[in-house]
């Protein structure tokens, strides 16, 4: 089944994307001479060019997909993820952790546990944020280009080898500014290429009002009825969804997930790295205009049998509704000829942009927090580069393998796509503390981190094997019948509490760094981010009180 | 980043999307006109406007991007 026949002119647009982000790898290649150029693009962006790229690193077409189908199955909900599951966490990050993020002047966040800690918390982090992300690129790209075989017809291996080719070929020319710059086209093809969806789905119905008419409560309102977990469709209680969601997952991916919090290492100065995520914060907010919008409007469509809109069959689940084709039936039902390549291009943008971003992560960790770290401590800058090089070839290379495996064994997914809750939902939990609690030690540290992993990874299996009885999963869930999203919130949340607790034990018992080690690392012995002469506009406290402002607006609102 | 070998500083990313959106826009236009798409709201040319208001945009992105280029 094909749903999207591609014209001339649809094609001359996709094609042209390809040469546009080759030429501009070839075109930055001449720029990109030193170790700071390659991994760091230089430290010279502004809060807008990073702050967009901050925001586009996280913003893949598989969540763009993804939402749009969970919001018929979801309703307005799926919005807690672009606002509770993400401000909050990127205020914190620009107000209170980038200056010492920033001002140590790392190149990653291992580097920072190096510094604030020693070297085998960093290896811990290092090796797991490496295989994170390795395995994340390669389930994208295998999903891109299931995605674009059923779409559109396209072959799976050449789908994945050509976007796997170009994307190795401008991150090896022009390091992370390649990825930057690639990421921010990303972006304006996104607003580009899909809100027009969202508008003319609303001008179908004609108006919003009526898009949202009709719809219940549980699809149309943010939390007026997670009182009760029985009462929404994600079977998820207000607390699962402050603490799992707007606690600890979402701190422990905004603030210390490398992948986007390398692009504000990127900006020039410390103002501009502060500025970055809060930034980022207002693009992110304005999203589910397009995502939420246009899963309503395919939701309102799939009601009405006369819309002629039907949802194709999910090829992983045979027998059910492949909610995630919900975005491109809108396409085919919108746009003429050229709008349709655009859209078809911002999604291929969204895919390769998210692959890029991992393996330009992956690279800079691999090549200081291990390579440098552990084989080659006297690496010269030249040579790092080349390092840098040589390790996104051989990224791309496995994530190319890890898609051909997920193609093989496709339950190696759901392991893969809950490994993000191994790595970052403790490490948030190890960074709070070595940023904020000077007493806390390098044992505390390492093997709190250790713990909170072995027991996220330890509440997955179990109840993957159905280990977990009913008795503890509702001990462990706060909910008498947990759904998997409940699991999902509280398997992170208990990685952080376990994290956290054995952290805080281990230090008391444990010798800390003398102070003189943590200046710059630990509050109360670095200096106060100054702001200088800037004038309110400038200063990133007021845009995030901005920000905070339109959040808790939107919440009220959709109440 | 570091300069090229004649000492001159990239141009700027905002020139590129400018550039990129332009002439996106000019093929959503040339698509709207001779698109025979049995679209739905096909009678509000969507592909004519919003690829007009692409060109638009892309021209401001692509001036903005030369003129701080050229500032230095």
């Amino acid at each position: 089944m094909t749903v999207i026949h591609l014209t001339t002119i649809d094609w001359i647009i996709i094609v042209l994307y390809f040469v546009a982000i080759i030429g501009i790898g070839l075109y930055l290649r001449r720029f990109t001479k030193t170790g700071e150029d390659f991994f760091m693009a230089g430290r010279r962006n502004s809060s807008w060019v990073a702050g967009l790229a901050f925001l586009s690193a996280n913003l893949g077409a598989l969540e763009i997909l993804g939402w749009t189908g969970g919001t018929m199955k979801y309703g307005m909900a799926v919005a807690h993820w672009y606002w509770i599951g993400a401000i909050p966490a990127m205020l914190f990050l620009g107000l209170y952790m980038m200056p010492f993020y920033y001002s140590s002047k790392i190149h990653s966040v291992p580097g920072y546990l190096k510094l604030r800690f020693d070297e085998r918390t960093r290896l811990l982090n290092a090796f797991s944020f490496a295989v994170m992300t390795l395995l994340m690129s390669g389930i994208n790209l295998y999903l891109m280009a299931l995605v674009f075989k059923i779409l559109l017809g396209w072959d799976w291996h050449v789908s994945m080898w050509v976007s796997a080719a170009a994307i190795g070929c401008y991150i090896t020319l022009g390091g992370l500014m390649s990825a930057i710059f690639t990421e921010i086209v990303q972006f304006f093809l996104i607003w580009a290429g899909l809100f027009l969806v969202s508008v003319l789905g609303v001008m179908e119905f004609g108006g919003i009002g009526n898009v949202m008419e009709g719809l219940p409560s549980t699809m149309s309102t943010l939390w007026s009825t997670t009182g009760d977990p029985n009462a929404n469709a994600m079977g998820v209680t207000w607390l699962g969804l402050a603490m799992g969601l707007g606690f600890v997952l979402s701190f422990g991916y905004w603030t210390t997930d490398f992948l986007v919090v390398q692009r504000a290492f990127s900006s020039k100065d410390l103002r501009s790295a502060r500025l970055t995520p809060i930034t980022a914060s207002f693009f992110k907010m304005a999203l589910p205009f397009i995502v939420v919008v246009a899963g309503l409007v395919a939701y309102k469509l799939g009601m009405d049998p006369a819309s002629g809109f039907k949802l194709p069959e999910d090829p992983s689940n045979p027998g059910k509704l492949w909610n995630d084709a919900a975005l491109p039936l809108l396409i085919v039902r919108y746009y003429p000829v050229g709008l349709v390549g655009l859209g078809i291009t911002a999604l291929l943008a969204g895919f390769m942009a998210g692959q890029a971003g991992n393996v330009s992560a992956f690279n800079t960790v691999w090549t200081y927090d291990i390579y440098k770290a552990v084989i080659n401590r006297k690496a010269s800058d030249e040579h790092l580069v080349w390092v840098g090089r040589v390790t996104t070839v051989v990224g791309i290379l496995l994530s190319v393998g890890t898609a051909y495996l997920a193609m093989q064994f496709n339950t190696i997914m759901d392991y893969i796509q809950a490994i993000f809750s191994w790595v970052n939902a403790p490490l948030f939990a190890t960074m709070l503390l070595g940023m904020f609690w000077k007493r806390t030690t390098s044992a505390g540290a390492f093997w709190g981190l250790l713990a909170g992993m072995i027991t996220s990874f330890g509440i997955f299996i179990g109840f993957r094997f159905g280990w977990i009885g009913a008795d503890l999963a509702s001990l462990l869930t706060f909910t008498a019948t947990p759904s998997d999203m409940t699991r999902n919130l509280w398997q992170a949340s208990w990685a952080w509490i376990v994290c956290f607790g054995m952290t805080v034990v281990i230090s008391l018992f444990t010798a800390p760094k003398p102070d003189a080690e943590l200046e710059g690392l630990v509050k109360g012995l670095t200096p106060k981010a100054d702001d200088g002469k800037v004038g309110l506009l400038g200063r990133p406290g007021f845009w995030a009180a901005v920000a905070l402002v339109v959040l808790v607006a939107l919440n009220v609102y959709f109440w | 980043m570091s300069q090229d070998d004649s000492g001159r500083e990239p141009l700027p990313i905002w020139f590129f999307v400018g550039v990129i959106l332009a002439v996106y826009g000019v093929l959503v236009v040339a698509g709207g006109f001779l698109s025979s798409r049995p679209t739905v709201l096909a009678e509000t040319k969507p592909g004519l406007w919003w690829g007009a208001l692409m060109v638009v945009a892309g021209g401001i992105f692509t001036a903005i991007g030369w003129m701080s280029h050229k500032k230095g």
